[in-house]
């Protein structure tokens, strides 16, 4: 609905817009010469800025009338008895068509593209799921054959030792499977995320309880805002992009000695930063690893996931409005840092 | 530990995670039925009347919210939920309806077990029952109902009206989640769009006054989108009622 008004107004607009120039110009040229031409470029354009073919071939029947009506001899009446007007008409009908078809095909070709890249995106992701869900799964089933063939001969201590890695594994899998679901959640077409206004500090509060329950023995430093403030967000989708940024800063920030989460405000804007001193982003590699691209999953630690985390913080982010960057921290290090809105934007 | 066991059931379709649950409570000294959907639950529950429930919200053949609410009807034993993480909005509905509390999968063995013992203990003492010299007691965390006095290791912490009457409505419920909407009833006598945003500033002022930081906050719980949870009371004379427990 709101399609069609818009194109009825581009319309109306552009043969008004050749109408007025016609009538303006028509003392300084031969408006017989150039009102054709003129009409025809306004029915190109006609056909270009709207969708399908119903408004250029509309906007083509106008321009047939008022040419025939207005510009051409004899003037302020029809007359279709002319073969110079018919043929005028049949001209812009033909590049309405032309136009119009050209046009939706563009459009079609486009998204195909876009289709296209979003399909290679998945197919990514899809790779590096899957080599960092086969390696926990492989020694979770190893190590429950052990068990289950050689009951008898493993004395408890072995047992237990076995069944507390296939906990820990299990647990990771766990974690990593949370991470796709909110994929799946944020970038399924046309799901509205479902915002509440948060407070900032029982947000920050649940990460740090979060973070804390997989790595008791790291400290991290919280600088947020004295003030009550509360930011319109999907919590727990926020929650695990911190936890994973957290998480991530643990796995590779290699030699780190400070972690730090700060938030502050900026205008409009909750800036929410991971700050490590650790051994920094990989050599022109920041970009790739937000995009979830990076092939290098394989070559660290067999836990890394970094590839799914940072990609699904990115996507999380952008799903919000927001971007999520990683830059090189002063001194040494690497800081992930994303923005949200404060308030909700006014259509909701 | 004779007859006198709580008698659980466990309405779950995954045929693993019921007899892990099983498994798990069993070996904590409860007695165990387990039903695989929701017209065997309820058939299960009417047959045995079960201390306590333990109920997968996503089961095949009825709707979570429908079986609490039909349990209800006849029927105030405590019903906790099992859910998925970020169904935030499934969560407060089977609150809304009766459920007791609920625990997000993945969950750990300990947490459940602390829901369970908590759920069991507020429907035995009938809670909301704070007589006169009753306390509260959870870490440093202490509760004078009778003086309306609350102190956080040792030292007395001046509350107004309001934040006192949250943190008295939370101590009561200890242990389980309140939601936003249910704190705002019980403090404003009902709910109105800017309800929950009082509530949260008055909770920002109480662990002000609390002195906790974000990710020390050892008394209560932010449950996000959701509500606010106490923490569990040490006992003291709360644990006189759960001697069937141990």
């Amino acid at each position: 609905m709101r399609n069609a008004a818009r194109s009825i107004l581009l319309m109306a607009l552009i043969l008004g817009a050749s109408f007025g120039a016609m009538i303006a110009l028509q003392h300084w040229f031969d408006i017989q010469a150039v009102a054709p031409m003129t009409f025809v470029l306004a029915v190109f354009l006609v056909s270009l800025v709207t969708s399908g073919y119903a408004w250029g071939i509309a906007a083509s029947l106008v321009s047939v009338l008022a040419v025939n009506f207005a510009f051409t001899f004899p003037y302020f009446q029809l007359n279709f008895s002319l073969p110079e007007n018919m043929l005028s008409g049949v001209v812009m009908l033909f590049v309405a068509v032309m136009t119009s078809a050209l046009t939706t095909r563009l459009k079609k070709q486009q998204r195909m593209r876009a289709e296209s890249e979003a399909e290679t995106m998945r197919a990514n992701l899809l790779r590096a799921v899957s080599h960092d869900l086969r390696t926990p799964l492989t020694a979770i089933y190893g190590s429950c054959s052990t068990i289950v063939e050689n009951y008898d001969s493993l004395d408890k201590g072995q047992q237990l030792q076995l069944l507390r890695q296939v906990c820990a594994d299990a647990s990771w899998l766990n974690r990593m499977v949370e991470n796709l679901l909110s994929i799946t959640r944020v970038s399924g077409s046309g799901i509205a995320l479902d915002k509440t206004p948060t407070v900032l500090e029982e947000l920050v509060d649940a990460v740090l309880v979060s973070f804390k329950a997989h790595f008791p023995g790291q400290t991290v430093t919280v600088e947020i805002p004295e003030a009550f403030i509360t930011i319109p967000m999907d919590p727990m989708l926020i929650q695990q992009v911190l936890v994973n940024l957290l998480e991530n800063a643990v796995r590779h920030a290699v030699g780190m000695t400070r972690l730090t989460l700060r938030v502050t405000v900026q205008g409009a804007r909750a800036v929410f930063e991971v700050i490590d001193n650790g051994c920094g982003l990989p050599a022109g590699g920041a970009d790739s690893l937000l995009r979830g691209e990076s092939g290098r999953t394989a070559v660290d630690s067999r836990r890394s996931g970094m590839g799914i985390g940072l990609s699904v913080c990115s996507t999380i982010v952008r799903a919000h409005g927001g971007q999520l960057s990683a830059l090189p921290t002063p001194g040494g290090g690497a800081t992930f840092r994303f923005w949200l809105d404060l308030e909700e934007e006014a259509h909701g | 530990m004779g007859n006198n066991r709580f008698k659980l059931l466990i309405v779950e379709d995954e045929a693993g995670i019921a007899s892990f649950l099983e498994a798990l409570l069993k070996a904590n000294g409860y007695q165990v039925l387990t039903a695989c959907s929701c017209s065997a639950g309820l058939s299960l529950f009417a047959s045995h009347m079960p201390d306590l429930v333990i109920l997968d919200l996503g089961l095949p053949d009825r709707d979570g919210a429908d079986f609490i609410r039909t349990v209800r009807r006849e029927s105030a034993a405590p019903i906790v939920v099992l859910s998925a993480r970020s169904t935030e909005p499934d969560k407060v509905q089977a609150l809304d309806a009766g459920a007791n509390d609920y625990i997000t999968k993945p969950f750990g063995n300990a947490e459940l077990l602390a829901r369970v013992r908590a759920a069991l203990r507020a429907a035995r003492q009938g809670e909301a029952q704070a007589g006169p010299g009753a306390r509260f007691c959870a870490g440093g965390l202490a509760i004078d109902y009778e003086r309306r006095l609350v102190s956080v290791d040792g030292r007395e912490v001046k509350l107004t009206q309001t934040e006192y009457n949250i943190v008295c409505f939370l101590s009561l419920h200890a242990g389980r989640v309140m939601t936003y909407a249910a704190i705002a009833r019980a403090i404003w006598g009902g709910t109105d769009a800017g309800s929950t945003k009082k509530l949260q500033v008055n909770m920002a002022n109480i662990r002000k006054k609390f002195g906790v930081r974000p990710g020390g906050n050892p008394y209560i719980r932010n449950e996000l989108g959701v509500g606010y949870r106490m923490a569990d009371g040490d006992g003291g004379a709360k644990n006189a009622a759960g001697n069937k427990e141990d």
